[in-house]
This record gives C-alpha cells, sequence and structure tokens, in this order.
C-alpha cells in the first residue's frame, strides 16, 4: 500500500518511513503542507500520514483543501497537538483518525490498515474472494486453507485488486499504487506480477480487459 | 488564627462612642453643678447682704432705746430656714424666732463683716455680719446651707435626667447606626466568604466604603497577580507537555524501527537516529528548566561581567560545533565595557545566539560574533551568512515553541524566549537585523555600561 506522510521533522519523518516500510508500506515522504497537498492530488494514494504543525501549509488547511477539491483519501492526523477542541475540528474537517504523537508503530500500521479497508467498504482485516483470503496484518495470503507464498510486490498486488474487486484498474494504476517515487518500474513488471499470481493461484482469479487493464470479479464464477 | 485575639469592631465601636458620651455627660454635669453653684451663692449671698443692710438701717432709726430682746414672729413655714439677730451695744435687740441669744458668729477674735459657714446645733447656716455706721449695731443674717444644696441639687436634676434617660435609647441608636455603618465590611466579608477557593476575578468596587477601597485594591491586585502567573504556569506546562512528545515520538519511532530491522546497518542508524532524539529530548529539558527558573523571576546575583570574556568562552565552547559543520566562526571584540548582569545568564543567552547562528546556518557558512562599545553601551553582535527570517518569521521569534517554518534542524522553540526573558531580566535591548555583510541574520544585543572596565 501506499502512503504519504507528511511530517516537518527530520527523526519522526526518517523513523515513520522506515518503521512503515517495515510493515509493508510503500511510504512518499513530504515535509511541508504545500508538498502534501500536491501529492496528495495528483497520486491515488491508500491513507495519508498528516502532521498538523507543518510548515508554508498548516495540515489543517490541506485537509480542507483536499477535501474541497472532492479527495477521499482516508487521513489520519498525526500531531503532538492533543486539546480536546483540536481533535473534534481535525475529525470535522475531514479526518478519519486523530492519534496524538508519540504512536506505536504497530498501532499506526493497524490504524492505516483498518482506514484503507474502511475506505474499500471492506468490514473485516482479512479480505477474502472466493477460496483466497489475504491477511492485511499478518501479510499472508491463504488457498483453499493452505499459505501461498508470494513476494511483497505479488501481495501488494493481489491487495490491491482485492480492496477494489469488480473494478477495471490500469497498469498505470497499479503501477502508482504499488511503487514510490524513484523506484524504478520495468515496463512489463505488472505483468510479470499479475502471471505469477495467476500460476499461484489460478489462472481464473484474475481477469485481463484487453487495452484496458485487469479487474478481480467478487461474484463467484461457475 | 487565635480565634481570643480577634474583636468585633461593631463592638470596639459601639463601646468608644458610649464611653465618649457618659465621659461628655459626666463633664457637663460637674460643669453644671459648679456652675450654678457659683451663680446660687452670689444670687442668696446678695440676699443676705441685702437683708443685713435693711435690718441695720431699720435699727439705727426704729430700735433706737434700750429695748429687751424681741422675737421676730415667724410668718410662713419656710421661715425656719433662715434667721437673723441685731445686738445694740453688745445686746441681742432684735431676732427671729429660730435664732439663739448668742451671736451666729463667735466673736471670740473680734467682731469681723463677711460672709462665714458656721455649725449650730448640726445644722449648717451661712451667716452674713455686719454693723451699722457707729459700730454699736451689730447684725447676723444665717440662711440654712442645705436649702441653697437643695436648690442645686433640682437644677441639676432638671437639666441632667433627660440626658440621663437619653443614654440607653442613644445606646441603642448608637449601635443600629454603627451596625448599619459597618455593613459594607460585613458584605465584603461575606462576598469573599462566598467565592469559590480558585476564584481569582476581581471584587466588584461598588458598594463598599471609600476607606475599604485601598484595601480591595491591593486583594485585587493580588487576585491579578496570582491569576497571572498561574495563567503562565498553566500556558507553560501545556506547552511544555506539547513540545515534549515530539522528541519522544521520534525516541519511539526509531527504537522500533530499529527493533524490526533486520540489516544491521541500518539497525545502528536507527539506534543513532534514537540516540539523537534523546539528545534532542535532554536539550529541550535543559531549556525548559532555564526558562521555567527564569520566570520563576528568581532575580540573578548581578556583578560587574566582562561581556568581552564571556563571549570569547562561549565562543570557544562552541567552535567544535562549526567546525564538525565546516563554518566559520569568528570571534571580534574592540574595547568593552563591563555590563552589569549575572555571568551564567548571559553566558546562556550569548551561547543560545551563537548555536542558533550555527544551527541554522548551512554548512560553509560564515558566522561572526562580536562585542562592541558606542555611546556608553556594550553591543554583543551575533552575524551569520546564513538563509535570514522572513519578516513574519522574525514577528514572531521568541513566541515560545516558535520554530521557523521549514528548518531541518531540530530546535527546540525555547532558545528565543530563553533570550528574550534574559534580555529583559538585564534590561538589554534586543534587534534582530540582516546583516549587511554577510547576508543572513544579524542580532545586536545592547546594554548600558557599567563602570568601566579595569
Amino acid at each position: 500500500m501506499r502512503i504519504l506522510l507528511a511530517e516537518d521533522d527530520p527523526l519522526i519523518g526518517e523513523g515513520l518511513r522506515a518503521g512503515l516500510r517495515q510493515l509493508g508500506f510503500h511510504v512518499d515522504w513530504v515535509r511541508d503542507g504545500g508538498a502534501a497537498e500536491r501529492e496528495l492530488r495528483a497520486h491515488p494514494y491508500a491513507a495519508a500520514v498528516l502532521d498538523l504543525g507543518l510548515p508554508l501549509k498548516d495540515g489543517m488547511e490541506v485537509l480542507i483543501e483536499i477535501r474541497r477539491a472532492g479527495n477521499a483519501v482516508p487521513v489520519l492526523v498525526l500531531t503532538a497537538r492533543d486539546a480536546v477542541p483540536d481533535r473534534i475540528r481535525g475529525l470535522d474537517i475531514g479526518a478519519d483518525d486523530y492519534v496524538v504523537k508519540p504512536v506505536d508503530l504497530h498501532e499506526l500500521a493497524a490504524r492505516l490498515r483498518a482506514l484503507i479497508r474502511r475506505a474499500h467498504g471492506q468490514p473485516q482485516e482479512r479480505l477474502r474472494i472466493n477460496d483466497v483470503v489475504l491477511d492485511p496484518a499478518a501479510r499472508s495470503v491463504e488457498l483453499e486453507g493452505d499459505s501461498v507464498a508470494l513476494s511483497a510486490r505479488e501481495f501488494d498486488l493481489l491487495h490491491v485488486l482485492m480492496l477494489n474487486t469488480d473494478q477495471v484498474l490500469s497498469r498505470e494504476q497499479l503501477e502508482q499504487h504499488l511503487y514510490s517515487w524513484g523506484q524504478e518500474v520495468e515496463s512489463n513488471a505488472i505483468e510479470v506480477h499479475i502471471h505469477n499470481l495467476r500460476r499461484k493461484l489460478g489462472s481464473a482469479l484474475i481477469r485481463t480487459v484487453r487495452g484496458v487493464g485487469y479487474i478481480l470479479p467478487r461474484a463467484p464464477k461457475k | 488564627m487565635n480565634q481570643r485575639q480577634l474583636y468585633s469592631l461593631q463592638g470596639r465601636l459601639i463601646t468608644l462612642i458610649l464611653a465618649v458620651v457618659a465621659s461628655v455627660w459626666l463633664v457637663t454635669a460637674a460643669m453644671t453643678w459648679f456652675d450654678a453653684r457659683h451663680e446660687l451663692d452670689e444670687l442668696l449671698d446678695s440676699h443676705l447682704a441685702q437683708a443685713a443692710a435693711l435690718l441695720v438701717v431699720q435699727q439705727a432709726h426704729e430700735i433706737d432705746g434700750d429695748g429687751e430682746g424681741v422675737d421676730a414672729p415667724s410668718l410662713h413655714r419656710y421661715a425656719p430656714k433662715v434667721t437673723f439677730q441685731v445686738f445694740h451695744e453688745g445686746r441681742l435687740a432684735l431676732r427671729s424666732a429660730n435664732a439663739p441669744a448668742v451671736p451666729l458668729v463667735e466673736r471670740d477674735k473680734g467682731f469681723k463683716t463677711g460672709f462665714a459657714t458656721v455649725q449650730i446645733g448640726g445644722v449648717t447656716w451661712r451667716v452674713f455680719a455686719t454693723h451699722g455706721g457707729e459700730r454699736d449695731v451689730q447684725v447676723y443674717v444665717g440662711e440654712q446651707a442645705s436649702s441653697r444644696a437643695s436648690i442645686l441639687w433640682a437644677v441639676l436634676r432638671s437639666t441632667m435626667w433627660p440626658i440621663g434617660l437619653a443614654l440607653p435609647l442613644l445606646a441603642i441608636a448608637v449601635w443600629w447606626a454603627v451596625y448599619q455603618g459597618v455593613a459594607p465590611m460585613r458584605r465584603l466579608g461575606r462576598a469573599l466568604a462566598e467565592r469559590p477557593a480558585q476564584a481569582l476575578h476581581p471584587v466588584k468596587l461598588e458598594g463598599i466604603a471609600s476607606e475599604m477601597v485601598p484595601m480591595v485594591n491591593a486583594l485585587n491586585g493580588l487576585f491579578e497577580r496570582i491569576g497571572t502567573l498561574l495563567e503562565s504556569e498553566r500556558r507553560f506546562t501545556a506547552d511544555a507537555a506539547h513540545e515534549l512528545r515530539t522528541p519522544i515520538a521520534a525516541i519511539r519511532v526509531q527504537a522500533q524501527v530499529a527493533l524490526g530491522e533486520a540489516d544491521d546497518a541500518l539497525r545502528r542508524g536507527a539506534l543513532q537516529r534514537t540516540l539523537d532524539a534523546c539528545d534532542r529530548a535532554t536539550r529541550l529539558v535543559e531549556q525548559l528548566l532555564t526558562l521555567a527558573r527564569l520566570e520563576a523571576n528568581a532575580t540573578p546575583t548581578m556583578a560587574e561581567i566582562d561581556l568581552r570574556a564571556l563571549v570569547q568562552q562561549v565562543v570557544a565552547e562552541l567552535a567544535p560545533k562549526a567546525i564538525g559543520k565546516n563554518q566559520s566562526l569568528e570571534f571580534e571584540a574592540t574595547e568593552s565595557c563591563n555590563l552589569p548582569g549575572s555571568e551564567a545568564l548571559l553566558a546562556v543567552l550569548a551561547r543560545n545566539l551563537v548555536d542558533n547562528a550555527l544551527r541554522y546556518s548551512p554548512q560553509f557558512a560564515r558566522v561572526r560574533v562580536g562585542v562592541q562599545q558606542h555611546s556608553g553601551r556594550v553591543v554583543l553582535i551575533v552575524e551569520d551568512s546564513g538563509p535570514g527570517l522572513a519578516e513574519a518569521d522574525a514577528r514572531r521569534l521568541g513566541e515560545r515553541f516558535f520554530r521557523v517554518p521549514g528548518s531541518s534542524e531540530s530546535g527546540s522553540g525555547l532558545g528565543w524566549s530563553i533570550v528574550r526573558r534574559i534580555a529583559a531580566v538585564h534590561q538589554l535591548e534586543i534587534e534582530v537585523d540582516r546583516s549587511a555583510e554577510l547576508g543572513g541574520l544579524a542580532v545586536r544585543v545592547s546594554g548600558r555600561c557599567g563602570h568601566q572596565a579595569v
């Protein structure tokens, strides 16, 4: 899952980026409010972690702007401002979660997973399509009860498709979900990962819509 | 408080007023007594003298012969209160019915005209003695002294009894008046007693006596000072708690990253950053403590400080940091005078300024520190070739925990608060400007010279 981290403090930003990466997120880190807004408008992030005391543009302003622009990305506000009125205001102007520093890295990751899941209308942490069960927290996939070994990219790709069932996702969209900035993407990387997923989980799971992209249909097929 | 040592203002007032009224009453009575007695004596003595004169004249004209002693008839029941005797050539010629046969005033030392007070048969008489022109006629006229006393008492009674009667009424009236008079005090007492313990709003001045205004003003002043103190304390605690979160969050995140990192080099990096975050927290706590001590308003011990030596020392301490960042740190001082102040605090001020200049200037920047003397003022100048400050940011310098946006350095945001506070304690002036020579920030701190450097 690709998320945006907006944090001006170098030590915290560095730590969060490294820590969330360890927990399976792809993290883009920006240090000011202007960049945060720009990135959120430009890329389809699964979620954003937003500090409020950002230079150039306050986190609250960023939130107001992107919500006004109709951007529904799940936003977790991570701040040292703990006053109840601040929390209320943050949630009211469009934050999906409000967490006061310091925060446990694992808790932050769990909250992000929950935000992403809810944003896709999934009531449960574990995603299930037919016989395939994906556990985002454990980063494990089972097919008919048996564990399937997937690479990190394959897992992320399957995760994105399972969160967006019944939607056609283009190769570019998938790339944006899977790769953070500066990561070199080979032109046929997505095709390779799809091929591997079909090999490991059955060829009927993911369908190709020729000329458009890929779709993971929810309806059980005969 | 010792309850027994308390007294009632009202009781005290009533007692004092009644004591004064009673004293005035007693003095009035005494004066009436003496005055009335004096006037009465004058009047009645003149009557005695008049009566004696009549008798002398009468004796000279009518009782010319050697008549036997004649007793004048008693004509009225009051007559026994007065008496008279007329002697002609040593013999009793005429007397009132109640007069003795011997002269009213003993003549053992010879006859004397004038007034005398004598005791006859247990009764006190006021007697006037006189004689005729040829000294053969001697007349005594007497009057019972008790009748004078009774007149005096009658006068005194009639003037004193209305006041005597009025005294209890007066006591009640005084009690009521005093009770009403101290009502504002009771109201204030009640109002104060009813205030919640934490209430710090001022006591209202309306409806209180002018004598109480200084008291209430002093009280309100106290409330205000306590309120300001509490408010600053509260803000400080809130700010401090808020600011401590950031380094603690950094420590926690970096520690968790280190825990979760499999790669050895990466783990070491995360651990190193954990230590950096700890250093930052330490620095923040130190700054907070410095500020707290400054805000506690403890008056620092003032001495004559050689600013040049002090700043030189600070620059020497910070030189390694500059070298670590490949910055050039210079110190130059012209002749300088002493500055009255606290050595420790002035060192903190200088260290903060120089440290800020190094911290917020990039690598290879120049930082120049100078101490100069201009027209009776000693000036500390810290200039750098860093990015300087936007005007809006310059204005916000010194706000607690304000950090210039976008600065990647992890400052506490307290340095300027501390600098400003120390400057205020020492009555120093601070100017923030753009350095003409180096292009970055120029901070000028100036203060009036103390005694000339020896």
